[in-house]
Order: C-alpha cells, then sequence, then structure tokens
C-alpha cells in the first residue's frame, strides 16, 4: 500500500460520522409489524395534528382565520389569511438555539450547510437538531440564514395578511417565494423526542428558497433586490 | 455447558427459517459499516438512517434468494447502497462528501503538541478538499475503499460495479489526488 493510501485511510479513521442508530431493533420491529417511532413517521403524525387544529380552528366561528391562498415550495408553505394567529415576538438574535462552530453545527445536522462567502468562522445556530440560522450583516443590519433538509417535509408554515406581497421567483434556478410587508408569523415544528409546533412573530421581509435538498430562508429588512443578490452568493 | 455463538451461515439459514433473532443479531454485526457506507453515499444522517433500515429489512425478505456459502458483508451493503443511492437520486443532493475529520483526540491516541495537532489537522483537512474535489465516482471510490476501508469485493458491491473497475477507478483516482496535493506544494 502507498503511502497516500495509508494517509487516506488513517484519514478516514478519523472522519466524524453521524451517531450510529440502533438499527437492529427497529428492523426486527418491522419486521414484526411494529413500525417504529421514526422521527419522520412523527413528522406525519405532526401534520396530521397540525390539519386536526386547522379544521378545529376554522369550525369556531371566533377563531375562524379564513385561508385565502397557499403558496408551497419544497419544504416551506406560505398561506395568506384574514387574521394572523396568535405569536409570540421574538428578535432575531434569540430563540434559534445555541450556536456552534460550523463543522460541529453540520455534524449536529447531518448536512452541508450552503453558506456566503464569510471573512470569519460563521456561528451557526442549530434548533432541535433540524433548523440552522446564521446571522449575516450584507448591509451592516443583522439578516438571517437559516436552512434545514426538508426534502420530504415542511418544516416552516407562514402566514401572512392580504397586505403582504407574495411572489414565486427564480433563485439560482430553483423556485423560491418573496415575502414583503406587514409583520407575518412562523411556525415551525421541532424535533425533540417529539414535534412541537412554535409560531412567532417576524418584522422584516422573507426570501424563500431551495438548493438540492435544502430549503432555505432569509430574513431581515431587506429589498427583494438585496435578497435575491445575497441568495446568489449562497453556495 | 456454555453456548458457543452461533456462526454467520448459522445465524443466517436461521434467518431463513424465519428467526428473527438470528437476524437481529446480522444486523447488529453489519449495521455500522451499512450506516456509514450509507451516509456517505446519501449525504444525510437521516437518509442513511432510513436506507440502512429499509436495506435491512429488503434483505431479509430476499434471504430465500441469497445463495448458500456466499460471502453476505457485499450482499447487504449492495442492498442498502442501492437504497442510499436512490435517496441521493431523489434528493439531489450535493456532491461533496459529507463528513469532516474529528476535531478530538480519540481515547488511548498520544496527545500531540499544539503545533504538531494543528499541522495534522491541516494536513487531513487538505486530503479531504482535495477528495471531494474529485469527480463523484473517483470521490466515492476513494471513499469507500479508503474511509470506509472497504474491500475491493465490498466496494464493488457498495458502488454496484464491478471489482475491475473497482480497481481503474482507484488508480485513476489516486493518480489525480496526486496530481492535485502536488500541484498545491
Amino acid at each position: 500500500m502507498t503511502s497516500l493510501e495509508q494517509q487516506l485511510q488513517a484519514v478516514g479513521r478519523e472522519l466524524d460520522y453521524p451517531a450510529e442508530p440502533d438499527l437492529a431493533r427497529a428492523v426486527v420491529a418491522r419486521l414484526e409489524g411494529r413500525r417504529p417511532f421514526a422521527w419522520r413517521r412523527a413528522a406525519a403524525l405532526a401534520f396530521a395534528a397540525l390539519l386536526v387544529a386547522v379544521v378545529a380552528a376554522l369550525a369556531v366561528p371566533q377563531a375562524r382565520t379564513s385561508l385565502l391562498r397557499f403558496f408551497h415550495i419544497r419544504g416551506a408553505t406560505i398561506e395568506r389569511v384574514d387574521t394572523l394567529p396568535p405569536a409570540e415576538e421574538r428578535d432575531q438574535a434569540r430563540g434559534l438555539g445555541p450556536a456552534f462552530t460550523r463543522a460541529e453545527a453540520e455534524r449536529r445536522l447531518g448536512l452541508r450547510l450552503a453558506l456566503p462567502p464569510l471573512d470569519g468562522e460563521p456561528r451557526v445556530h442549530v434548533l432541535e437538531g433540524v433548523l440552522a440560522t446564521v446571522i449575516l450583516r450584507p448591509h451592516g443590519r443583522p439578516v438571517l440564514l437559516s436552512e434545514y433538509e426538508a426534502a420530504r417535509y415542511d418544516l416552516l408554515k407562514k402566514s401572512a395578511s392580504g397586505k403582504a406581497v407574495i411572489e414565486f421567483v427564480r433563485v439560482n434556478g430553483s423556485d423560491g417565494l418573496w415575502l414583503e410587508g406587514p409583520p407575518h408569523t412562523l411556525t415551525y415544528f421541532a424535533r425533540s423526542g417529539e414535534f412541537r409546533q412554535r409560531t412567532v412573530r417576524i418584522h422584516g421581509n422573507v426570501l424563500l428558497w431551495t438548493r438540492g435538498g435544502l430549503t432555505l430562508r432569509l430574513e431581515g429588512r431587506l429589498t427583494k433586490a438585496q435578497a435575491l443578490r445575497l441568495a446568489k452568493r449562497i453556495r | 455447558m456454555v453456548d458457543r455463538p452461533l456462526q454467520e451461515p448459522e445465524l443466517v439459514e436461521r434467518a431463513k427459517r424465519g428467526d428473527l433473532r438470528a437476524w437481529e443479531t446480522i444486523v447488529r454485526e453489519y449495521q455500522g459499516i451499512a450506516f456509514r457506507t450509507a451516509y456517505l453515499l446519501s449525504g444525510s444522517a437521516a437518509d442513511a438512517e432510513e436506507a440502512a433500515q429499509d436495506g435491512f429489512v429488503k434483505a431479509y425478505r430476499a434471504l430465500g434468494r441469497f445463495r448458500r456459502g456466499a460471502p453476505l458483508k457485499p450482499w447487504l451493503l449492495r442492498i442498502v447502497a442501492n437504497e442510499a443511492r436512490n435517496r441521493r437520486r431523489s434528493a439531489g443532493r450535493r456532491e461533496a462528501l459529507a463528513v469532516r475529520a474529528a476535531a478530538q483526540v480519540r481515547p488511548g491516541d498520544a496527545v500531540p503538541s499544539p503545533e504538531a495537532a494543528l499541522l495534522a489537522g491541516d494536513e487531513r483537512e487538505r486530503l479531504l478538499e482535495a477528495v471531494n474535489a474529485l469527480p463523484e465516482d473517483h470521490r466515492l471510490a476513494i471513499a469507500c475503499r479508503y474511509f470506509l476501508d472497504l474491500s475491493e469485493e465490498d466496494t464493488a458491491a457498495a458502488l454496484g460495479i464491478r471489482r475491475g473497475t473497482v480497481k481503474s477507478r482507484l488508480a485513476r483516482a489516486l493518480a489525480r489526488l496526486r496530481e492535485s496535493l502536488e500541484a498545491e506544494e
């Protein structure tokens, strides 16, 4: 074996893989007909619960929030509503989860993050092992870049009033959505043993788009042109 | 009298007859390498877990077609890797390997000086970057053969190619790696 092959093997021994799941128990449970409570099943159940909640809300006249139109890209949905759902206030630096180095965040998320060119090592906030957020300052003001892997399930739902501008855009050849105007709400489904729902009020404009298996989101006081320019640098 | 642990061919025969405990023992033996292989191929921990789990379930159901006396590991890896590749394709996932060198010292390792650790870490990252810059088929051959330490036969099974193709692909990949590393110096 050559020196290069030995070096490659040595690197291989030091690679940082995600924690190995206990497959044996899950496989046997499936073969016995007992489907284990995998996280994607939890996600499906969370959506079923959400549907039930929406139907229940619509059934109560005082709580009715009529849905006017849905806009959807993979991993995210924006709905236009008459009345925004109840939401908590959140400033940009809080409620994003603990911060890690990029490498540690990627290890926890099990994916490679897409980021714009940065001067230094970014601090990546990770919420519930699913949603990564980096605070960028492209024009001196903070802008949140959030991303998550949502090839099969929606994790984000935004509700916007009738005054908001919602339009489809293209970002680096992929589908995107631009949301501009008055405050809107963001609901996400977090994974921490079980899915839970949380709704926060957002005051900035938002660009949502997909890139490979990732769904990305820019949020801040940005114009559409600024957001699109920034998004093109995120790779 | 102490029961001796069952050998793999015996476990396979029992599993063929519907013994799920025997299959559980086999899964436990191979779940680590199956998960890591699926992770390198799919680029996602969640997909790797699903691919490996689905692979072991499908393999159990296909045991009737498994030839007695044949090596089990490449057969299992072929099924799991196929599941992982399908998920990668359907997700349109990025090409680079989703792995990084671990920063921490492993238990039992001698503790290097800070300078030595920095240099070693830098070398690792440089090599990993060079591997990531290779075309996908070369990169995956390197990853399976050296990073996962699979045999040529197992690498062929994981990548769904012939053993001769593994040899030639590795030779070309190593040559390109040498070129790119020398060009940097």
